[in-house]
């Protein structure tokens, strides 16, 4: 077993939203860490860790040349921003929420 | 020998942007156009909404505010203006432009005009067609199921309309729901003559679609949103709005306006180039598929970045299309408790609540009950502390959003708020914001058309 790593501690992330699509850029701080999220942070574990918030499905791509996740989860957005009851329809506070997770490196 | 170069900037990323930014540009900075995105998805539902209501309305009349300053300014430093601020109602937002020019005795302006992105009434007959509107994102095949709801549908138009306009002479080209990222590819096809069905070209219209996809969010590449630098951001009163400089052989460089705050670095550029993008490899666009993972950014002085090696592919044989349909009503309500016991008096709010709603006769669809200042934001990650250990905090918040079929459910249910805001004591009565009213939920239903489908009318009109 490795040990713990909060996300906040090694990447910045940040929202936007198409629809009832929520997408996250994932940024790692540095190469090293590029490599552990690249490894480690999955669509299965990304769609655990959001539970109820994510009802459609997780999709991460890696972009090598930034050091970086893009995140795609469908059915985020409780509708969508138009359509959304929660305070930011558009779910940027969702970046932040990912910071949360840990992985094991 | 020198490559020719097109520098373009950004003036709004949004409705909701500020003027400032956009002007001191065109008086400081070497650019050849500027460019006002103003709209968004829920932008175009108010919009679509407002047209129902009043057959003159759908544009932004504060866009037109802005242009009484800007056009001028913009005219003597021979700068020209491309904007989707037609929002729902293109021919509405150019009468308005010419009227307030002359009302101002601004002349010598010349301004295009681009129809056919609102394709609302049209929907019958392609559906007639054969066109079945499939949502893209959850797979439903038909609108059957919609299409008595529908508010407005608009394509995600591409450059060409630009492009026409800009041949013509136009010194601001007006259309409605020209994709924010055609606002600038528009200009640089239009400058380099690229063609979309030209192999030589489809890796610089990908470098075209980049560097909008890096500048169209105006602040958000030079400090003005970030996540990584925020707290390093020089003068963040006074950030100065994105440029990027294209060359014809592909190759740019993203800038922003001389001798203002803000930031400009790798990681800015880095930071956005990853807003709103699902698969990077294929970043779809009306002009063209950008792929990301191609590039490079290289630091190349204070506040420059170096962009290079962009790609893209051919363009798409589909266009996006965005119907608004009508789905419900939807009230929101805030109420605050204060100490001693905040949280518990919030929580007692939550159970008169959850049982007077027990015993009415409205039919409540959906409701969202946040705590404010522990779930607002990140939802059920995060979990309300027990109240017994919560005994001492200041003050709690809730928020309460729910959703009616009908207004006058909504509307019901706003009237009745003191039977469960009011009983505790400690209760904060809010006398400086309105209570929200009733607001139309709009939902949005993505789907695409084949380009072939649609047809585009250009115009230009001296004032």
């Amino acid at each position: 077993m490795g040990k713990k790593i909060k996300l906040v501690d090694i990447c910045y992330a940040r929202a936007g939203d198409k629809g009832d699509i929520s997408n996250i850029g994932l940024i790692a701080k540095t190469t090293e860490y590029y490599d552990i999220i690249k490894s480690k942070v999955t669509p299965e574990k990304v769609k655990d860790f959001f539970g109820d918030i994510v009802k459609g499905k997780v999709e991460v791509y890696p972009l090598d040349n930034l050091e970086s996740l893009e995140i795609v989860m469908y059915g985020a957005l409780d509708g969508g921003a138009t359509g959304s009851l929660r305070i930011d329809g558009t779910g940027k506070p969702l970046a932040t929420a990912l910071l949360r997770m840990e992985i094991e490196a | 020998m020198d490559v020719k170069k097109v520098s373009i900037g950004s003036g709004s990323l949004m409705w909701g942007d500020i003027i400032e930014p956009g002007l001191e540009m065109i008086e400081k900075a070497d650019i050849d156009y500027i460019c006002y995105d103003w709209l968004a998805e829920v932008t175009m539902s108010v919009l679509y909404i407002q047209k129902t209501k009043n057959k003159d309305a759908g544009y932004p009349p504060r866009f037109i505010e802005w242009m009484k300053k800007v056009l001028p300014l913009a005219k003597q430093k021979g700068v020209k203006i491309v904007t989707n601020a037609g929002g729902a109602n293109v021919e509405g937002a150019c009468s308005a432009l010419k009227e307030a020019l002359n009302a101002n005795n601004i002349s010598g302006v010349k301004i295009g005009s681009i129809l056919g992105d609102d394709i609302t009434s049209d929907i019958n007959n392609f559906r007639k067609e054969g066109i079945k509107f499939t949502n893209i994102d959850t797979g439903e095949e038909d609108i059957d199921r919609i299409k008595d709801s529908i508010v407005g549908a608009y394509v995600y138009l591409g450059a060409e309309g630009i492009v026409e306009c800009l041949e013509g002479g136009a010194d601001i080209v007006i259309g409605g729901r020209l994709a924010d990222n055609a606002l600038y590819v528009g200009p640089w096809i239009h400058e380099f003559g690229w063609d979309h069905n030209n192999s030589q070209h489809i890796d610089k219209i990908g470098a075209a679609i980049t560097c909008g996809h890096i500048i169209e969010c105006s602040c958000c590449c030079t400090g003005g949103m970030m996540c990584s630098q925020w707290d390093k951001v020089p003068e963040p009163w006074n950030v100065g709005y994105p440029i990027a400089e294209l060359y014809e052989n592909g190759d740019a460089v993203i800038t922003k306006t001389p001798d203002t705050g803000g930031i400009v670095n790798s990681w800015t550029v880095k930071e956005h180039l990853l807003y709103e993008v699902h698969d990077p490899k294929n970043y779809i666009m009306p002009d063209g598929i950008a792929d990301f993972t191609t590039l490079k950014l290289e630091d190349a002085g204070h506040d420059v970045v170096k962009v290079s090696n962009m790609s893209g592919k051919k363009r798409p044989d589909k266009l996006k299309v965005g119907i608004g349909y009508t789905d419900g009503w939807k009230q929101e309500l805030q109420h605050w408790f204060c100490w001693p016991d905040a949280l518990k008096k919030a929580k007692h709010c939550e159970y008169i609540l959850k049982e007077w709603l027990k015993r009415q006769k409205i039919n409540l669809e959906k409701i969202e009950i946040d705590y404010m200042g522990f779930n607002m934001a990140h939802l059920s990650l995060v979990k309300i502390p027990d109240i017994d250990g919560a005994k001492d905090l200041p003050e709690v918040g809730i928020r309460i959003c729910a959703k009616f079929k009908t207004k006058e459910e909504a509307e019901y249910f706003r009237e009745h708020a003191m039977i469960w805001s009011a009983p505790q004591a400690g209760y904060v009565f809010n006398t400086t914001t309105a209570p929200a009213k009733p607001v139309p939920i709009i939902k949005l239903w993505p789907t695409l058309v084949p380009r072939d489908a649609i047809h585009i009318k250009t115009d230009i009109k001296e004032v």
